[in-house]
């Protein structure tokens, strides 16, 4: 995707083979970097661990060299296939990256194969030049902050965290439900009103009561008098009433009970 | 309709499509029964249409995001990495590799440079006094000499012990230095070509070297060196030739954007040097056992001659071009030949 100027953050979006289109968050080389350290440390120990495997048994047949020679293997298969095969095997995420809730994907969204899993853990080498410098140099020149593996590979890196799914606030404030009374019956907030009355709403509680009614006369200025309500109408709360009129209140036209979900057989 | 009551009626499908997440994410995807993994699939299909639909819905911004990673996340379990297959990979090493590798023009090109900087480095060492030594420098050559001053065959029965290590440790130290000379091939190439023009003037004019000068020390040296050379020497010049075809494809990307060249050329140069990983084994594995070993140098320069065949035999034999491939193999081998003609 050639950059378009329209991305002011880190999402990407995909559309899927359901011809949906989500989006993704990017993960930049500050959440990419916890997840090496972790992968690295596990290196180490799992090498140690197979070392001491290695010539315990080998030590007590009386042939403490071959030990060695399978603990070198083992270094050499550790160093270079391990996030190659564990990419692979577990859907692009090495145990570091599933710590920190990453997954590497390809720029469309695809999961990545075995080729690219190993490939762009083999051109880490290059990557790793001067403690990762090349690495992050080539992250931040690329919108999906790729090194240079990843440029090689089509791949990307992607955040993946759960989330609690928010309830719609119910105010139970009898001033909101008696202004959303008032407001007139036939005003309907348009959609970019809706998700402006939604941000507000969902961040309000965090704010002091001076700060609420600063932040609330933007919107709530002009409102109050397109609604024709008295100059001492409180903004805070006529944002409030407008958000229950929206989200929570019944709308008009519209027949109770018609679910449009009732076709998708999925009400258990 | 109230979007809270849309909400509500949703919210149960929502959280269990999360909860089966989580279960298949933790990696027990075997665990899920099948009832609750056919139930996955119908359950994803809800969550994107409810996204597909989230703005006429008016769901409150909070509700999308949601949605978003929802979907995120289902979509990532539902396709999932294409793990390789053992027969596909036989079918890449001795059909698909072979006949790429026929066609590859870097091949040739780190071929002749290899071949010809060894000759040159070669030559020079055997015919001019002081070239070696220019060349390797002085500590390397005496280095050489001290390590060759014994002969190779170590004595007592710890050769298998002593096999294994070494083993061990050719097989850590040189696939990685092929990995790394392929890696670096990224760079425009140019540390591909360093790589192997530096590779091939070191090992020739050690050859040189160890031919002009007499004596004991030269013939440990061709007692150590024969039997896995070809094995070992291919492999190098294959992670170079691999490594050029990543770093030239950023240059001259025939026509695509310089992402989809590079990445074309990945795609093709990686199963080349996973192909030249195995010589190295392969090579390690004479390196450790054969090459130290008391068998008479006849035996070793038998065990040489049979690799080269063998290497002939997979890079004519096999890589003469042929039918059966797929379509699709069929466009990569072209690719390797003449990128232009599409």
């Amino acid at each position: 995707m050639p950059s378009n100027g329209d991305q002011i953050d880190t999402r990407i979006e995909i559309v899927t083979p359901e011809n949906i289109a989500f989006e993704y968050r990017v993960a930049g080389p500050f959440r990419r970097l916890p997840a090496y350290l972790i992968d690295l440390g596990l290196r180490v120990v799992l090498f140690w661990l197979g070392l001491m495997v290695f010539m315990l048994i080998t030590g007590l047949l009386g042939v403490p060299g071959v030990g060695l020679g399978a603990g070198l293997v083992w270094a050499f298969l550790l160093l270079w296939f391990y996030g190659g095969l564990f990419e692979t095997f577990w859907n692009g995420q090495t145990p570091g990256k599933r710590m920190m809730q990453i997954r590497v994907v390809t720029v469309d969204g695809r999961p990545i194969n075995g080729l690219q899993a190993i490939l762009r853990n083999i051109l880490r080498t290059v990557d790793a030049i001067g403690f990762y410098q090349v690495g992050f140099v080539s992250a931040l020149l690329t919108e999906r902050f790729q090194r240079l593996g990843d440029l090689a590979c089509g791949t990307m890196v992607v955040i993946e965290e759960p989330q609690w799914l928010r309830e719609v606030l119910r105010l139970g404030d009898p001033e909101v439900t008696d202004l959303a009374a008032r407001l007139p019956y036939r005003f309907q907030p348009s959609l970019s009103l809706g998700r402006a009355l939604a941000a507000y709403v969902d961040r309000r509680a965090t704010f002091a009561w001076g700060r609420r009614l600063e932040i609330a006369r933007y919107l709530g200025e002009p409102l109050r008098e397109k609604l024709n309500l008295t100059a001492e109408t409180n903004l805070d709360l006529l944002l409030c009433a407008l958000y229950q009129r929206t989200f929570v209140a019944e709308r008009e036209g519209e027949t109770p009970g018609q679910s449009p979900f009732a076709a998708q057989g999925l009400e258990k | 309709m109230k979007v809270s009551d849309l909400l509500e009626s949703r919210k149960e499908n929502w959280r269990e499509l999360d909860r089966l997440c989580t279960v298949l994410e933790g990696g027990s995807r075997r665990a899920a029964p099948a009832t609750a993994v056919s139930r996955f699939a119908a359950l994803y299909r809800a969550v994107c249409a409810d996204l597909a639909l989230a703005d006429a819905y008016q769901l409150p911004p909070g509700t999308i995001h949601f949605l978003h990673q929802l979907v995120g996340r289902a979509h990532n379990q539902l396709y999932r990495t294409r793990t390789f297959h053992v027969r596909d990979w036989m079918r890449q090493l001795f059909v698909v590799v072979p006949q790429r590798l026929f066609a590859d023009r870097y091949l040739r090109l780190a071929f002749t440079i290899f071949w010809g900087v060894f000759l040159a480095a070669y030559f020079l060492a055997l015919t001019q006094p002081g070239i070696a030594e220019q060349i390797l420098g002085k500590e390397m050559i005496a280095r050489l000499e001290d390590s060759f001053s014994e002969p190779v065959a170590r004595q007592g029965g710890a050769a298998g012990n002593l096999g294994g290590a070494m083993m061990g440790f050719y097989v850590f130290n040189n696939p990685g230095i092929g990995l790394r000379c392929f890696a670096f091939g990224l760079l425009f190439g140019i540390g591909g070509l360093y790589a192997t023009v530096a590779n091939a003037a070191i090992i020739g004019a050690s050859f040189g070297f160890m031919s002009r000068t007499s004596g004991a020390a030269s013939e440990n040296f061709f007692h150590f060196v024969t039997a896995h050379a070809p094995f070992e020497l291919t492999a190098v010049v294959l992670c170079a030739a691999a490594g050029m075809r990543l770093g030239f494809s950023i240059v001259g990307t025939h026509g695509l954007t310089r992402g989809a060249s590079l990445r074309r050329a990945g795609e093709q140069s990686l199963p080349i040097v996973l192909t030249a990983v195995i010589l190295f084994v392969l090579a390690a594995l004479i390196e450790a056992f054969l090459s130290p070993s008391a068998a008479p140098y006849e035996v070793k320069a038998a065990v040489a001659l049979l690799s080269g065949v063998l290497l002939m035999f997979y890079f004519v034999f096999l890589g003469y071009p042929r039918e059966g491939m797929t379509n699709d193999e069929i466009r990569m081998t072209k690719e390797c030949r003449s990128p232009n003609d599409e």
